[in-house]
């Protein structure tokens, strides 16, 4: 019954971020300069055209007009059609401008769906590495502060959160690929090609996560119930893995929840230097194309997952710390 | 003591590492107790009492480090290595002053209770573990256990953990309990119950008890003897009975002395200052109500009611010491907030000679803060960080509208003057200053506005019992001086026994008795009070006794009330209308009121008095009486009315 | 992504006991600390040779030398040349002066976009905060929907139309974070609410504007420029990014991420181009990161506890 309610509310709440993300990208994409049309139809196409096609796609309607009629097919689950890209894959140039039949553009929602598994594949396998390293890392700093692990770890997270994503790309692609020939890099063509762009990920994303864990770790083994515990009897390996990381793991997976955004603006990034067939490049690249629909619809979809992940995590603390529950 | 000590302490000394400083925190302290024996540790707060209690259980800080012995059952335990200790935990067990940090927030009490007891007798299955824990989670009086066993330390209350600690400890037959003043953070009607089970769990159980507690009439309600501590230093040992008779040393005399009298040697009782026919209201509540909507758990967007005060009615005069008493979640705080206009109530009106406080706004409002000013409760909370104690003194002058410098210099340096505090810290920050310092600047701050009215809210609590000597001889001089009018909001009878002359009682929101000093304590019209009266930690002899007055149990939950008086679920004296009806408060003469269906309202018709005849059998036991009275003639009270009756007493 | 962790954990109130003002305690402890000082040398090398450097060798970093053109730094292959420590590109620029010139920008854009993002986050974080209700769930509504989207898209977005000018990079920077901020501020003030001396100062008359400004700002705001510190690395490494992209300082002007951006097409012959500058940059946001990290520990050892 909680879990039901819990989701019906944070479902409308969702709803409403989804929304405002979506009216906020909508207006930026139509105020800043820029005109999609003249870059589909090419700088050689006379002024009128340009209009004509402009006003047969509804882009000279007030915003707020064109933004209802989106929202209308996005409830009805039509995330439209690319202004750019054909549905057989290459993207059009300027040379057909005349085309505007939009049955032969690709379905923005296929784009997505085509992309999102192998972003997901690479945030999984990002989250594991970093996850892994600064479990072992963090606890070991939190219990004893001051210690040999605790420097160490700091040390690390200090020059990891000082390599930049893209320069890191680089650097590793060119050391394991080009010289040393250990792992595939650029592009796909297998899950091998997952590894590089993960480490590079993982690499970004563990200074954090190993400061918050051993700072939670290390406020854990000074609560009372840890001092407490000891005099009533318990092991201290029972205290530290059946209390201490129990109650740690809540900032953790709060951090995850924030950490959200953080991790796809470094998937996006190292996706495009790797070339990874991902919504990384896809976003990118509808960026710079201008493809409205494209990135309205890639926008939705990222919350829409920002929404998810972050109920997740809410109701995984929730179960582990009843407190929460609100 | 025929039988070998179950603990034996010799020569022990504890201090801060060197690291830390080396100040010595304990020393020579040597004592024995007896199996079974129940042995009392008082001393003033940082006297070393918990250093005493964590030694003795073998649970000092890596900081500390201890020198002599500590023998249990002629074993050196002192220094043993948490590996060694473990298998010793079964039969030294501990229970401290803060219940709600003592077990993970993240895990049901139960379970860690079974937890408990499977990490320290070892071959006990989790199903045999998780029975006895309900079985004795039961003995403690903890309703419908069984499902109390699933629930998390923040569903519990206080009193309610506390006692699911007791069976914490005790869960494994222990030969000793170390009690680290387990009643402080508790109301004292709760805490009398506690330690009520724990003098029938330690004869149950055959355990021997050190019951460390910062109180002299609390550990004599549970120690045969008792050692008196005071810096680091164990300076009387008697029989509990004879030390406060007979206290030999220095120490213990003063702490003796120091002990609050409510019926006994009280001096002069206070009075109002203006004269009784000048009396007018200065403040007045009309059935005032505050609601809070509080999210429901497990709802969608459901809201439930929690109705913090309660119809509330009455009149604080001119020149009154008024106080508001009542334990935590009682709305004292919130009528506080609402006296203040923090908050306006969501129902009736607070007139403040005559205006509705609430309707107050801009300089209409600044001059009621002008006449009403606050003093708080915590002496370190309620100083802005780092600021200069003058500075503090300054801003409420600048709010209101003072703007040249000398002038609010030398007023600031006259209500310094007057509160008792040097000029020399006008430039200093209030670092170092002693928590009865701190609270003068408190008094300063709210007087430098030259209130009429002063609303004290727990504002002596903080302090110790020589502090509180001291401010309510400030609090006395300043009311002479100014004609001020004072609303005490407290918790403690003993002080508004002193300083108050006028008292009103709430329970769950509502003011259940409203009456004079002297009245409220020889005469209380109402079980709640009397409950209150009985409990107050005391060294006199009772009027009431806690076994007659006080039932188990704590006050439900605010949110969403049943119909009929609210404190039916724990009132020994409760019958049939209760259930259906809340008292109102009615007169019992001479402006003393009450709201108990005990007390007849004035010229109750017959069908009341046929009601109050059948509970005859309830009214005839103690509690309705103060011990060594006579139980008045029934038919005389049901005639006359409970006022003429109360008259007549005195 | 420094302060991201304190979302999570949040800062302590300040204590009522503390002699010197939060902020010289911290800086005072952190000060004693290895990664402090080390941090302090790394960025203050840096920063005399960022300063003074490019004008006293008197370098231009634009100019072209066609027959200096891809020498390797000192030592680091056949034709290295005194005259260029660090090498030159695959036109002849001096690689020292542009990283240097580079640094000047990145430092400065980094520590203005902070800057907005603190006034920015601390704002609506203690509006949120103070007021609760109704303004604060509208101003944590807007949080979540900001940290659902990635900024980089945002920023693409922004500044791959509009002309990539230093103010608008500032902004979009500046406009990227502030979320974070907003959302320790409000826990921090609504503890801070609580307290018995804001209520005290309710009761004495003083309106909401001055307990905010007069009383809370001063107290609450100082711990998190210590947090922000890690900020400015962010930041710089995000302008970085930018660059790389094409969407930051335009050419000729060096940057790190232009300068990176170029060296990639020459990475198997010219290694250095792409790799010194990002070596650069890793220094300082190492120095950045050490002092920012000290920082935070400090703190967390005088709120935690001591």
């Amino acid at each position: 019954m909680f879990v039901l309610s819990f989701l019906a509310r944070r479902l409308a709440q969702g709803a409403v971020i989804i929304s405002l993300v979506s009216l906020l990208i909508f207006t930026l994409l139509r105020v800043v300069p820029g005109d999609p049309v003249r870059l589909m139809v090419g700088g050689m196409a006379p002024d009128s055209l340009v209009e004509k096609i402009a006003a047969e796609m509804g882009l000279r309607d007030p915003i707020l007009v064109q933004f209802g009629r989106y929202a209308g097919h996005v409830v009805r689950g039509d995330l439209g059609h690319s202004f750019v890209r054909p549905a057989n894959g290459a993207a059009t140039g300027g040379a057909n401008f005349d085309d505007t039949t939009r049955g032969e553009r690709a379905a923005v929602a296929d784009l997505i769906r085509d992309a999102l598994p192998m972003t997901l594949q690479l945030a999984a396998l990002a989250l594991v590495f970093a996850l892994a390293f600064s479990a072992l890392v963090g606890i070991a700093a939190g219990l004893r502060p001051g210690g040999a692990a605790d420097k160490i770890a700091f040390a690390v997270s200090s020059i990891f959160i000082s390599l930049p994503n893209f320069w890191l790309a680089i650097v590793l692609a060119l050391l394991f690929s080009v010289k040393l020939g250990w792992l595939p890099a650029i592009g796909y063509g297998g899950f091998s090609y997952t590894i590089l762009p993960a480490l590079v990920l993982a690499v970004e994303l563990s200074p954090v996560l190993i400061r918050t864990l051993s700072g939670a770790v290390a406020a854990q083994m000074s609560e009372s119930y840890v001092t407490v515990g000891r005099i009533r009897g318990l092991s201290e390996t029972r205290i530290v893995v059946a209390h201490v990381l129990r109650n740690a793991a809540v900032p953790m997976l709060n951090l995850l929840g924030v950490q959200f955004s953080g991790l796809l603006g470094g998937v996006i990034i190292v996706e495009y230097i790797l070339d990874y067939p991902g919504l990384g490049l896809l976003t990118i690249n509808a960026v710079l194309q201008r493809d409205f629909p494209l990135i309205q619809g890639i926008a939705i979809v990222t919350s829409a997952i920002f929404v998810v992940i972050n109920i997740v995590v809410d109701l995984a603390a929730t179960i582990i710390d009843p407190r929460l529950e609100y | 003591m025929d039988e070998a000590p179950i603990l034996s302490v010799r020569d022990l000394g504890v201090a801060l590492a060197p690291a830390f400083g080396g100040r010595r925190l304990l020393d020579g302290i040597s004592f024995d107790i007896a199996p079974r024996e129940i042995v009392g540790v008082v001393g003033a707060t940082g006297a070393g009492k918990t250093v005493l209690a964590k030694a003795v259980v073998n649970g000092l800080d890596r900081t500390l480090s201890a020198s002599g012995t500590v023998r249990f059952r002629g074993r050196d335990i002192l220094g043993l290595d948490p590996r060694a200790m473990r298998p010793l935990r079964r039969d030294i067990a501990y229970v401290g002053a803060n219940p709600m940090g003592a077990l993970d927030p993240t895990l049901p009490v139960g379970r860690q209770i079974a937890e408990k007891m499977r990490a320290v007798t070892p071959g006990v299955t989790e199903d045999a573990a998780r029975r006895r824990v309900i079985a004795l989670l039961e003995a403690v009086r903890i309703p419908s256990a069984a499902r109390r066993f699933h629930d998390y330390p923040s569903q519990f209350s206080g009193g309610m953990m506390q006692r699911a600690l007791l069976v914490d400890a005790m869960i494994s037959d222990p030969a000793l309990l170390v009690a680290d003043n387990v009643t402080q953070p508790l109301d004292v009607t709760v805490a009398a119950q506690v330690i009520r089970l724990m003098r029938e769990l330690t004869a149950q159980f055959q355990t021997a008890i050190l019951f460390v507690s910062s109180s002299l009439p609390v550990a004599r309600e549970a120690a045969a003897r008792t050692l008196v501590i005071d810096a680091g230093r164990l300076v009387e040992e008697q029989p509990t009975d004879a030390l406060v008779a007979r206290p030999v040393h220095a120490y213990t005399r003063e702490l003796v002395a120091q002990i609050p009298t409510i019926w006994t040697g009280v001096p002069a009782q206070p009075r109002s200052r203006e004269a009784g026919a000048a009396r007018r209201p200065i403040i007045s509540l009309e059935d005032v109500s505050q609601t809070y909507r509080v999210r429901e758990r497990g709802t969608f967007a459901g809201t439930g009611a929690l109705r913090a005060v309660r119809n509330v009615t009455f009149d604080i005069a001119k020149g009154d010491s008024f106080a508001v008493v009542g334990e935590s979640g009682c709305g004292k705080s919130t009528l506080m907030r609402l006296l203040s206009r923090l908050e306006r109530p969501s129902a009736g009106r607070i007139l403040c000679e005559g205006q509705d406080i609430a309707r107050l706004s801009g300089g209409e409002l600044l001059r009621f803060r002008r006449k009403l000013q606050l003093v708080l409760q915590d002496p370190f909370d309620s100083l802005p960080p780092r600021t200069a104690i003058g500075a503090m003194l300054e801003a409420p002058l600048r709010i209101h509208g003072w703007r040249d410098a000398a002038r609010i210099r030398d007023k600031v340096r006259a209500v310094m003057n007057d509160v008792g505090l040097s000029p020399t810290l006008y430039d200093a920050l209030p670092l170092g200053l002693s928590a009865g310092q701190r609270q003068r600047i408190n008094v300063a701050r709210a007087m430098v506005l030259d209130p009429e009215i002063l609303l004290m809210d727990e504002t002596l609590s903080a302090l110790d019992q020589t502090e509180q000597f001291r401010l309510l001889a400030l609090f006395d001089k300043l009311q002479s001086a100014h004609g001020l009018t004072y609303i005490f909001i407290s918790h403690d009878l003993a002080m508004v026994r002193k300083a108050c002359n006028r008292v009103a009682v709430m329970y769950l929101g509502e003011v259940v008795e409203l009456a004079d000093n002297g009245r409220l304590f020889f005469d209380p019209g109402h079980p709640y009070t009397r409950a209150l009266l009985s409990a107050m930690p005391t060294l006199e002899e009772r009027r009431y006794r806690p076994e007659d007055c006080l039932l188990d149990g704590e006050p439900p939950s605010p949110i969403d009330l049943p119909a009929g008086c609210a404190f039916r679920s724990r009132c020994p004296r409760a019958f049939a209308p209760c259930a259906g009806q809340s008292p109102a408060l009615v007169t019992r003469g001479a402006g003393d009121f009450a709201s108990c269906h005990h007390v007849p309202a004035p010229g109750a018709g017959l069908a009341q008095a046929a009601a109050m005849g059948s509970t005859g059998r309830i009214r005839r036991t103690n509690c309705g009486l103060p011990k060594g009275m006579p139980p008045p003639s029934r038919g005389a009270s049901q005639v006359k009315g409970r006022a003429t009756r109360g008259e007549g007493r005195r | 992504m420094g302060l991201d962790s304190l979302v999570a954990l949040g800062p302590r109130p300040a204590e009522p006991e503390a002699s010197r003002s939060v902020g010289r305690r911290i800086l005072g402890r952190a000060a004693r600390s290895g990664g402090f000082r080390i941090g302090l040398a790394i960025l203050a090398v840096l920063a005399l040779a960022a300063a003074l450097y490019p004008d006293l060798s008197g370098i231009d970093p634009n100019k072209m030398d066609v027959r200096a053109r891809l020498l390797p730094p000192l030592f680091g292959g056949a034709h290295w040349s005194l005259a260029h420590p660090l090498g030159t590109d695959q036109i002849g620029r001096d690689m020292l002066v542009r990283c240097l010139i580079g640094l000047r920008y990145s430092f400065l854009i980094g520590v203005a976009s902070v800057a907005l993002t603190l006034a920015i986050g601390c704002t609506l974080g203690m509006v949120a905060g103070y007021f609760g209700g109704r303004t604060d769930t509208v101003v944590m509504r807007i949080t979540d929907a900001q940290l659902s989207i990635p900024m980089i898209i945002l920023a693409i977005a922004v500044l791959g139309v509009s002309r990539p000018t230093i103010p608008a990079i500032i902004l979009v920077l500046g406009l990227s974070n502030w979320p974070v901020y907003a959302r320790v501020m409000r826990s921090v003030v609504m503890a801070e609410r609580g307290r018995e001396y804001v209520r005290a100062a309710q009761v004495s008359g003083a309106s909401h504007a001055r307990i905010v400004v007069r009383l809370l700002a001063p107290l609450l705001v100082p711990p998190l420029l210590f947090a922000s510190v890690l900020d400015i690395a962010r930041m710089m490494i995000f302008e970085s990014t930018l660059g790389f992209l094409g969407l930051g300082v335009q050419p000729p002007t060096p940057t790190f991420g232009n300068i990176i951006a170029d060296g990639r097409k020459y990475l198997l012959n010219a290694w250095w181009i792409a790799t010194m500058p990002g070596l650069f940059l890793g220094l300082t946001l190492t120095g950045i990161n050490l002092i920012g990290a000290s920082c935070e520990r400090a703190r967390n050892a005088i709120h935690g506890g001591a």
